[in-house]
């Protein structure tokens, strides 16, 4: 029982948080940068507290706490220290942001560490319902944050379109958790998973509706292919810290439960993966394309952030229930969370005041004005475009290793075709920065050093993650 | 010296151009570092050199686990072949500091980053560890040709770096492939490139993955039809780069296709040993024949660069100990000449502001230090005997015919296209009248000839007593045919036309 407690305590400690820092908002006494600095020492405290539990690894592989409903695993906790690094550095880089956009309130940072509360759930769910909880704590929290700054036409539209999307997507969810639970007359994964087994995937028509439902709904919060859509539009709108926050440790999150739900209903993921083989290629050719002709550059992040959701969908194809390579995918997540937060962390005090610098051409001649930041830009694009030694290439590496290993030898022949389209558009950043001279002034006076220090430990993290051996 | 002598011959130059890009140094602090930097790593590779014992396997081995799950490892190694490519580095790069004085810092910094990149790919002895640095050495050159580079330098940048990479990912693709068919034939993760020898592949996707090396060598080589990047990224970077891609970048790609693909793809290498063989002097007399066209002398290089670079290749393809060994030495000689020639197109062009070659003329009488090593270097590059072109060249032809008499003969006749456009070009540059562009072109400079006078002298040496070299080399080359036999037999089998003159005595 003290050891269930103790697995759980980044939980409780960031549920705590995000109650307290929510109720304090309310005291006029209560500046932002002081809740900044509150919930950046929640995510602090709660990432330590996980990474002991990690080190001691005490906790013998899927030890069951509350009767069976949360899991603790090794790749649930890896998990869980990306989503709370990602918290940090959010928090961190948000602080900055708003010193030139003025339209923060102290929730935004309950909102954020309520927001990581979701995630982590979702990372430990092993039972529908609880994912369903989870799935709608962090997607709450995100709606809300999207849309935070209510006067801006673009952010607005953003959150509307993001939370009837999301909205279906939850209603998919519950319509599916509904079908299953019917068909097998339990909602623990693990149920299921025997009940497949020994009644077989094709045995009656709610399991394979259900499971669709579910899996709709997955794809959609993951941004995959054909379910990718909104997500070019709902990045631009989002303040740049937020969008870094969702395209890492939401994406982190969802893939978590994702790799939970599929490997342990074995039968299920047999039954689903030649879908997800499709998926897979289509998710990483669409996002390229759309990636291709953009002009702003949180646009196109959206966009190679569709191709990314692409290449860890060749490693849940790839993962087998014999060999679960969770390590794989967590591998990936942490190395293009490292590089994405970083951009994202750049972008806040890069961007000035209401985002003004976000074409291709606003970041023309930036080598010449700040050389460390177009530095530090370029490390993290050649992650995300897997050159080595970043932490990208390592998690190209494995992702590739796998399927192949798993004898998906066209998916790797098609995820290598699709990083080569890949880089013309990260290069393509970089050349401008670079090889160019700047045709329009920005006010380059940085309000607060928070961000640049994030984007500075991120870079060490970039090539630290590549250098960290990996079990399979 | 000590242990970790090959670590240190990477990272010090790596680590040196990293801290020069952080700290904000002037340019005389960046040359000045950077000359130290390269000569020191020269004083440890002479020692390298002095202490390598050429038993054929590799020597100064450094190894340390490093992804044990997937038995990748930080493996470093040299064997005969992979000294020479390192030496050639060592001692080449040096003299960019003491000839180009006046350029920016990241100039500097970048070629000592590639630097340290390329003797990390050919130390190497580990796949992932190869990828890595063949990865990294790109870089470098990136920004030094999208900064430095010529008017017309973005697109060639763009040019070479999406070619680059697009090779470099199908070989990661194949590499991958070859590990996890070693685990599926072991039953145990390697990377190791000396165990990959051992794999038995066949089949359709075997194929596959040694066409993914193969054109990723290619690229980097330029094999013809996968040149067309070399013209433009030769002509529009800056010397040190044009100068570092021919002289030591290009043969790093015929390095890896000694390393990995004839040992480990046999089979497929006998299939098609006789196209690549013919791709290579394809590229030989095509390249020559456009560089008698060029009008500007850093293209026509180029054009002669690649040339050469096809009988290099040609010299892996015909699978016998003397054309590889000659490759070896051709390496060598290549670097030392036409590398080198591209500097002294780098001092022409910035003492006369063109690189046309109408506009220049009189040299020789204004500049006759200047024109005597251009000579030299020259000769050597078109294979005089008594320089170091001749012996590698007589032995990639001696092996070529061996191998098959037609590629011999064809590869034979297109070196005389080389003394053409060389001679043609060397006429109207050094020799009829001076004019404006040349009424004042200084003669070189005592720091800059006592510079080139090592390499001048050492292409005398290499040309009239190849001995000492030769007997580092040809351990190695003896070793590969000896582990491959099946490879050599098959090769010969399938293309040669008098199999009987091919088969070793032994």
């Amino acid at each position: 029982m003290t050891n269930d407690l103790m697995l759980l305590m980044p939980l409780i400690i960031v549920g705590a948080g995000a109650i307290l820092l929510m109720l304090t908002a309310a005291y006029k006494q209560l500046t932002i940068d002081i809740t900044a600095y509150g919930s950046a020492i929640i995510f602090a405290i709660a990432f330590l507290v996980q990474l002991s539990s990690c080190i001691s690894g005490n906790a013998v592989l899927f030890s069951e706490a509350f009767n069976g409903i949360l899991v603790v695993s090794n790749f649930s906790k890896a998990a869980g220290l990306i989503i709370l690094a990602c918290g940090f550095f959010t928090t961190l880089s948000s602080q900055t942001y708003f010193k030139q956009n003025n339209f923060c309130t102290p929730e935004y940072y309950s909102l954020t560490v309520f927001a990581a509360l979701g995630m982590l759930l979702l990372t430990m769910a092993q039972e529908l319902i609880s994912v369903f909880i989870a799935l709608e704590i962090m997607s709450l929290a995100i709606y809300i944050l999207v849309g935070y700054d209510r006067k801006n036409v673009i952010s607005t539209e953003a959150v509307l379109k993001y939370l009837m999307l999301g909205a279906f997507a939850g209603a998919f969810f519950t319509m599916g958790s509904a079908f299953i639970y019917g068909a097998t007359a339990s909602t623990k994964f693990v149920n299921i998973s025997q009940f497949i087994a020994s009644h077989g995937f094709v045995h009656s028509p709610a399991i394979i509706g259900g499971s669709f439902f579910i899996l709709v709904a997955f794809l959609f919060k993951a941004a995959a292919f054909p379910f990718h859509a909104w997500v070019v539009d709902v990045y631009e709108g989002a303040s740049a810290p937020i969008t870094g926050y969702m395209a890492t440790a939401l994406k982190t999150a969802i893939f978590a439960v994702f790799a939970n739900f599929l490997v342990l209903d074995d039968s299920l993921q047999a039954g689903w993966i030649k879908y997800l083989f499709y998926i897979s290629i289509f998710t990483m050719f669409v996002g390229n394309l759309i990636a291709i002709g953009q002009q702003s550059l949180k646009r196109m992040l959206a966009a190679s952030g569709i191709v990314h959701t692409g290449y860890l969908l060749i490693a849940l194809v790839a993962v087998s229930s014999k060999a679960f390579t969770g390590s794989v995918i967590a591998f990936y997540l942490a190395a293009y969370a490292a590089g994405t937060l970083g951009i994202f962390a750049a972008l806040s005090y890069l961007g000035g005041a209401g985002e003004k610098r976000k074409t291709f051409e606003d970041f023309k001649g930036l080598a010449k004005v700040r050389p460390y930041s177009a530095a530090a830009i370029s490390i993290f694009l050649l992650s995300m475009a897997g050159i080595p030694p970043t932490a990208g290439f390592m998690g190209k590496f494995y992702i590739i290793t796998s399927a192949i290993d798993a004898g998906h030898i066209a998916l790797a022949v098609l995820g290598i075709v699709s990083s080569i389209i890949s880089m013309w558009y990260y290069l393509r950043l970089i050349i401008n920065m670079y090889f160019y001279e700047a045709e329009e002034q920005f006010n380059d006076a940085v309000p607060s050093q928070l961000a640049p220090i994030c984007t500075f430990i991120l870079v060490i993290c970039v090539f630290a993650i590549s250098l960290y051996p990996i079990a399979i | 010296m000590f242990e970790h002598v090959l670590s240190v011959i990477i990272f010090l130059p790596i680590l040196a151009g990293i801290l020069l890009l952080v700290i904000p140094a002037s340019r005389t602090i960046a040359r000045v570092s950077g000359l130290i930097i390269s000569l020191a790593t020269l004083v440890l590779s002479i020692d390298l050199y002095t202490n390598f014992s050429a038993t054929g396997h590799l020597e100064f081995v450094e190894f340390i686990p490093w992804i044990q799950s997937l038995g990748i490892s930080y493996h470093l190694g040299i064997d005969g072949i992979s000294l020479f490519i390192l030496m050639a580095g060592s001692v080449l790069l040096p003299m960019v500091y003491l000839v180009f004085t006046t350029k920016e810092k990241g100039y500097y910094a970048n070629l000592l980053i590639v630097q340290g990149a390329m003797a990390g790919a050919v130390c190497a002895a580990d796949m992932i560890l190869f990828y890595i640095f063949w990865e990294v050495m790109l870089l470098p050159v990136f920004f030094m040709l999208g900064l430095y580079g010529g008017p017309k330098r973005l697109p060639a940048t763009l040019k070479i770096t999406l070619y680059t990479i697009a090779g470099s990912l199908l070989m990661l693709a194949a590499i991958v492939y070859l590990g996890v068919s070693y685990h599926a034939q072991f039953n145990e993760w390697s990377f190791a490139i000396d165990k990959m020898a051992q794999l038995n592949l066949t089949g359709r996707i075997a194929a596959l993955a040694f066409f993914g090396f193969m054109i990723a060598f290619a690229i980097k080589i330029p094999l013809f039809p996968f040149h067309t990047w070399l013209p433009d990224a030769y002509t529009e970077a800056p010397t040190a780069t044009t100068f570092v891609l021919s002289a030591i970048m290009a043969k790093i790609g015929v390095y890896g296709v000694i390393r990995f693909v004839v040992p480990v793809f046999d089979e497929q290498f006998a299939r098609f040993a006789i196209l690549l063989a013919y791709s290579g002097v394809i590229g030989m007399m095509y390249c020559g024949i456009a560089a008698i066209a060029q009008k500007d002398f850093k293209r026509m290089l180029a054009f002669s660069s690649a040339s050469h670079m096809g009988i290099i290749a040609l010299g892996v393809f015909c699978m016998n100990v003397q054309a590889l060994t000659g490759t070896i030495y051709q390496i060598v000689a290549h670097a030392t000449s036409t590398g080198v020639l591209f500097l002294f197109a780098g001092i022409l062009e910035d003492r006369t502001n063109t690189r046309t070659i109408e506009d220049l003329g009189g040299i020789a009488s204004k500049a006759p230090v200047f024109a005597m090593f251009f000579a030299i270097t020259m000769l050597a590059s078109v294979g005089l005997p008594g320089t170091s072109g001749f012996i590698g060249e007589f032995m990639i032809i001696l092996g070529a015919i061996k191998f098959n008499t037609t590629i011999g003969v064809l590869a034979g006749t297109s070196l005389i296209i080389g003394v053409c456009y060389m001679l043609w070009m060397f006429q109207r540059v050094f020799f009829e009248k001076s004019n404006a562009a040349t009424e004042n072109f200084k003669d070189l400079s005592l720091i800059e000839g006592l510079t080139f006078l090592p390499v001048i002298i050492l292409i005398i040496v290499m040309g009239i007593y190849p001995q000492p070299f030769l007997s580092k080399i040809t351990p190695t080359t003896a070793l590969q045919f000896a582990q491959n036999s099946p490879v050599v037999a098959k090769t010969v089998t399938t293309n040669a036309l008098l199999p009987e003159l091919t088969i070793e005595q032994k």
